[in-house]
């Protein structure tokens, strides 16, 4: 599995071991729509803390067991990729911040407002890691 | 303009058994990709820009028509 590949669902696993809980936490449990909220803001800091650590620890532990190839800069398969993920997920942030920075504001407020910008964040950030995983899989010799 | 529709195959893993049987990851050392590129463009899964198509043929010291063919 290319490095590359593999730094890739590190961001996928992260995303879902901390978004995952924090999104099933906010919907079984909504949060005051007052700001600030900090037990809401607190519940972020947690979630944003988790995500940095497992990807810190994950990227330490990649290094580790293949050093060669996390030195090995992209070569030009790498970047068509990365080009393609990043390109996919710009128009699903885009259409993200028009809904929630265009559209909800006319029916949704504080906490919601915050939090759908949040999820199309990290649906972005799923849909670009998704590619790049898609797309080494697709193109494995 | 119409598309023209054809598959680019390639002669890399011929090649590479007619010189001495170079590894994949020795091929992608010398025209400076991944050992995993080279496999995806041996097997046809990735069409390689130009440059990294004429780097090929120069390891194998081969004119850029014997390592890739364009059939339609």
């Amino acid at each position: 599995m290319p490095y590359r590949e593999k730094t890739a669902w590190l961001y996928l696993i992260a995303m879902a071991a901390t978004f995952g809980p924090y999104f099933m936490i906010v919907a079984a449990n909504p949060p005051r729509e007052a700001l600030p909220n900090l037990r809401q803001l607190s519940l972020y800091a947690v979630t944003a803390g988790v995500q940095m650590l497992i990807l810190g620890v994950g990227h330490l532990y990649l290094r580790r067991v293949s050093p060669q190839e996390a030195h090995t800069p992209p070569d030009e398969r790498d970047l068509a990729i990365t080009r393609h993920a990043i390109s996919s997920a710009y128009y699903v942030m885009i259409a993200g911040m028009i809904l929630v920075g265009g559209i909800m504001p006319f029916t949704a407020r504080g906490w919601s407002l915050v939090n759908a910008a949040i999820a199309m964040i990290a649906i972005a950030q799923i849909v670009q890691h998704g590619i790049v995983v898609l797309s080494y899989r697709r193109q494995q010799g | 303009m119409t598309g023209m529709k054809g598959i680019l195959s390639n002669r890399i893993r011929t090649l590479r058994f007619l010189n001495g049987e170079m590894s994949q990851a020795e091929l992608g050392q010398r025209v400076g990709v991944t050992r995993q590129t080279i496999a995806a463009i041996e097997a046809g899964k990735y069409s390689p820009s130009l440059e990294a198509a004429f780097r090929i043929a120069h390891v194998f010291d081969v004119p850029l028509a014997e390592v890739f063919q364009w059939e339609t």
